[in-house]
């Protein structure tokens, strides 16, 4: 049974020609149209079709466990197949006559031997690569290799002996040999390297920056998750993962001294391919948004599972020699895949996202080439043959290059979906705002038409209404004088010219309402004799008298000039306005009669009361024959 | 000779009582009395009539007395104007001496006053309300302080080209002195003590500044013509 690892390197080499026919199908087929630009550097690769030689009879001579035998075969000699779960070594000697010694240059082109080797012409050790006798030691049998040969060690006759030490399961053993001209042969062999060790190195490197933006993405990009709490995307980690062990799967041809032993060295790749399968098929589930239901718990679980059997199955098969077991678990892990990726796939076919059906090809591809290897490294076993998988799996990286994109247009889709929303709900909370503002502006216009409607109704009711019923009443009884009658109508007249007046004067503003009053009543002060003092200061406006106030105001002020000019019999009249300590002062003094301050209010004063409380005003009243005073005190 | 006396007034008795009072004095003579403003434009239109003192009611059936006040004052530029005012409110008396009206008259004066009054203005005084004093007061201290400098400069050119007099056009600290005076309720006579001036010069402050408010009730109208693009900007 044949231990080989489904992503290690392998060549199969019959011969150089059916090998470059190979690749020129293979590149028609499938290489221009998967990976265009990443490999399109292989396209450059031209072999030269000149005269090569190919050896493929041998003379060996292999020992087993100290015992040799000896017999005439075939290359390639696949060790592991001849030998299984052994390790020894070997020595082919090859024949080859030349009908005439070249004088230009020769080369020796070996698609693989080792794992470690030594290259002898005519007795002339030609290349020497690692120790014959260490065991597990390193690894010489991951790239072709090329041996220069002077024209001067050919001879008509030649022997080509080949030694070489194969550890177990590690794919040891020789290739067929192509000798001929330099140019030939080198080129054919920079093709077979360009293969396997600079395409791996790409696809290493490839897998690896994609591993890490992955890393990156899932460790930068959380997204806010239930109760709070930020979950990061599993999605990126379970690619992160998968392209990190794909790296580390993929570099092993480009290792030739492993930092740990062989067999262990072949544990951490199958471990490592396990985990590439593994994750990328979590991956998968991410993506086809599968990952919260419960049967997807339980794939993980059993994946879970398959992992934790693979160091167990790697060592039991490579250090215990049962390669059986590495095959059985690959079976598991195949056909777990395999499912899988069926139902991924049909998934797909049905309804799915973009990001799923984009994943959905790349895994098409990548289970097309996967069958292909393992057809020719299981079933069909060869010494032979590179992993297309390898190549193939780049997909995946640019599935999930695909998926960032995607998503990222999908973010600045939204946000600007966003912002365009938040805009309109700005501009309707903006119309709704100055809706409302309008309603208030209605309201409150309202109510101060309402308020001023009222104090109107007062007005007249108080002034000009109760005037001319008096003047009425006046008339009715028949027993007035025209002087009388004349002297209510002009009161009435005087109290809707200061109605009027009311409501121009500004609120607060004393000293204009007092010399307002003086200006409307000077005809009669006039009339009087009375001599008017005038000791008004500029006052500071009272805050707190609004329009009614202020009018409540001048009535109490007309009211007492009123008595005055009616009752007082008085020779002067002084009107002080000052501002005091404890407020604005009015003070209305004259040297009249007076009257009695403490009897039972006569009806004017008693109004002057009632509009003293209403505006909080202090009224204070003293009489005494020849000097009455009058004071209101607004605090 | 007799100041000739028109009296634009709609109510019959009341125009019958101001021509009355009108005729009670030896000073004054009734050239004729009208009921409307068309009446009153085409009494004035006929270079035939002349007229020294225009008293005019405000509210007339087909238009306001304000018109008659100003076609007065383009057809009779000597003519002086008094409003009849039933309240004497600084709204309307404000828009008379801004159309050119050089005093009021109550409705409910008595003859007597009536007379007193037209022969007062004739002879240089001018009465002016506190309310209406401090009204112009602020009118123009809001015009010397928060008007922009540019705005305010470009007011006062208009002003300027407007004025005939070419004298100044904005209070002077004097007159702003007297007005402030008369917002607090002093009298004439007192504020010519306090300044110690005579009541004749206090009137004529009041006198010049109702001239001033005709004037500068134009050129404001000339200055927002030309800053609303009526006309072409004169800065």
């Amino acid at each position: 049974m044949t231990v080989s690892l489904g992503c290690t390197a392998t060549f199969h080499y019959d011969a150089a020609m059916m090998a470059w026919c190979a690749d020129r199908l293979w590149k028609s087929a499938s290489a221009r149209w998967l990976l265009p630009v990443l490999l399109g550097w292989l396209a450059l690769v031209g072999v030269a079709q000149a005269e090569l030689l190919t050896l493929i009879e041998a003379r060996a001579h292999v020992t087993v466990n100290g015992a040799t035998t000896t017999q005439n075969l075939q290359l390639p000699y696949h060790w592991d197949r001849f030998n299984k779960g052994q390790r020894g070594e070997a020595v082919f000697d090859l024949q080859f006559d030349l009908p005439e010694r070249p004088t230009d240059p020769w080369g020796m082109y070996l698609p693989r031997l080792g794992n470690a080797y030594e290259i002898w012409l005519n007795g002339t050790l030609l290349q020497r690569q690692g120790d014959l006798l260490n065991y597990n030691g390193a690894d010489y049998a991951r790239v072709p290799r090329y041996v220069a040969i002077s024209p001067a060690l050919l001879q008509s006759s030649n022997l080509i002996r080949v030694a070489i030490r194969a550890d177990v399961g590690r794919r040891g053993g020789l290739s067929a040999l192509v000798l001929g001209p330099q140019e030939a042969v080198h080129a054919a062999y920079l093709h077979s390297y360009r293969w396997r060790g600079t395409g791996s190195l790409v696809v290493t490197a490839f897998s690896l920056v994609v591993g890490l933006v992955a890393l990156s993405l899932w460790f930068t990009q959380p997204a806010p998750g239930l109760a709070g709490r930020t979950r990061r995307d599993p999605l990126y980690l379970f690619a992160a993962l998968a392209e990190l062990f794909w790296a580390l799967a993929v570099s092993d041809v480009l290792i030739e001294k492993p930092p740990v032993p062989w067999p262990w060295w072949g544990v951490v790749q199958v471990v490592a391919l396990g985990a590439w399968g593994v994750n990328m098929a979590l991956f998968c589930v991410e993506v086809a948004g599968w990952g919260r239901r419960p049967a997807a718990l339980w794939f993980g679980r059993w994946l879970g599972l398959l992992m934790a059997a693979s160091v167990g199955m790697a060592a039991w098969a490579l250090a215990g020699s049962q390669p059986l077991a590495l095959t059985l678990w690959y079976g598991l892990l195949g056909i777990t895949l395999l499912s899988f990726g069926v139902f991924f796939l049909g998934r797909a076919l049905r309804q799915a996202s973009a990001m799923h059906r984009v994943v959905a090809v790349a895994l098409l591809v990548n289970v097309f080439f996967g069958l292909r290897d393992l057809y020719v490294f299981r079933i069909n076993p060869t010494f032979a043959a590179n992993t297309l998988l390898r190549y193939s799996s780049l997909l995946f990286g640019l599935a999930l290059g695909y998926i960032v994109i995607a998503r990222f247009r999908a973010a600045s889709a939204q946000a600007r979906d966003l912002l365009a929303t938040l805009a309109v709900r700005v501009s309707q909370k903006e119309v709704e705002l100055a809706e409302s503002y309008r309603t208030l502006e209605i309201l409150a216009r309202e109510q101060e038409r309402t308020a001023e409607r009222t104090r109107i109704l007062r007005d007249m009711h108080d002034g000009v209404g109760s005037h001319i019923s008096s003047a009425i009443r006046q008339l009715q009884s028949g027993r007035v004088s025209q002087a009388e009658l004349l002297q209510t109508l002009r009161d009435t007249l005087d109290q809707l010219k200061l109605s009027i007046d009311a409501m121009n004067l500004p609120p607060g503003d004393v000293t204009a309402l007092l010399a307002n009053l003086r200006y409307r009543l000077a005809p009669r002060l006039a009339a009087s004799d009375i001599e008017l003092q005038w000791g008004v200061d500029l006052l500071a406006p009272v805050q707190r008298l609004d329009a009614q106030a202020m009018r409540q105001l001048q009535f109490m002020v007309f009211e007492a000039l009123s008595n005055v000019l009616q009752h007082a019999r008085a020779s002067v009249l002084r009107i002080e306005a000052t501002m005091t300590p404890e407020g604005t002062r009015l003070r209305m003094v004259d040297n009249g009669c007076g009257f009695d301050a403490t009897a039972p209010l006569r009806k004017g004063l008693q109004s002057m009361r009632e509009r003293a409380q209403a505006i909080g005003a202090t009224l204070s009243l003293h009489s005494a024959p020849g000097r009455t005073v009058v004071e209101i005190l607004i605090s | 000779m007799a100041w000739r006396v028109l009296i634009v007034e709609d109510d019959p008795p009341m125009r019958a009582f101001f021509a009355a009072s009108v005729l009670r004095s030896d000073q004054l003579s009734l050239v004729a009395s009208v009921g409307t403003v068309a009446e009153a434009r085409a009494w004035l239109d006929d270079p035939a009539h002349g007229v020294d003192v225009l008293l005019t009611d405000l509210g007339l059936p087909d238009g306001s007395g304000l018109e008659v006040i100003r076609h007065a004052r383009l057809r009779q530029p000597s003519c002086e104007a008094l409003v009849i005012s039933m309240f004497g409110d600084e709204d309307n008396v404000l828009a008379s001496i801004e159309a050119g009206a050089l005093g009021y008259i109550h409705k409910d004066a008595t003859p007597g006053d009536i007379a007193h009054s037209i022969l007062e203005m004739k002879a240089g005084a001018s009465p002016i309300s506190p309310m209406i004093a401090r009204r112009v007061l602020l009118k123009y201290l809001k015009l010397q302080s928060n008007q922009p400098l540019a705005l305010s400069q470009r007011a006062e050119v208009a002003i300027n080209k407007e004025a005939d007099s070419g004298g100044r056009n904005l209070l002077s600290g004097r007159e702003q002195e007297v007005l402030a005076l008369i917002a607090r309720g002093f009298s004439y006579a007192e504020i010519a003590r306090l300044k110690a001036v005579t009541v004749h010069t206090v009137q004529t402050h009041i006198k010049n500044l109702y001239g001033k408010l005709a004037v500068h009730s134009k050129s404001e109208a000339v200055f927002e013509a030309t800053r609303m693009g009526l006309l072409p900007s004169q800065g």
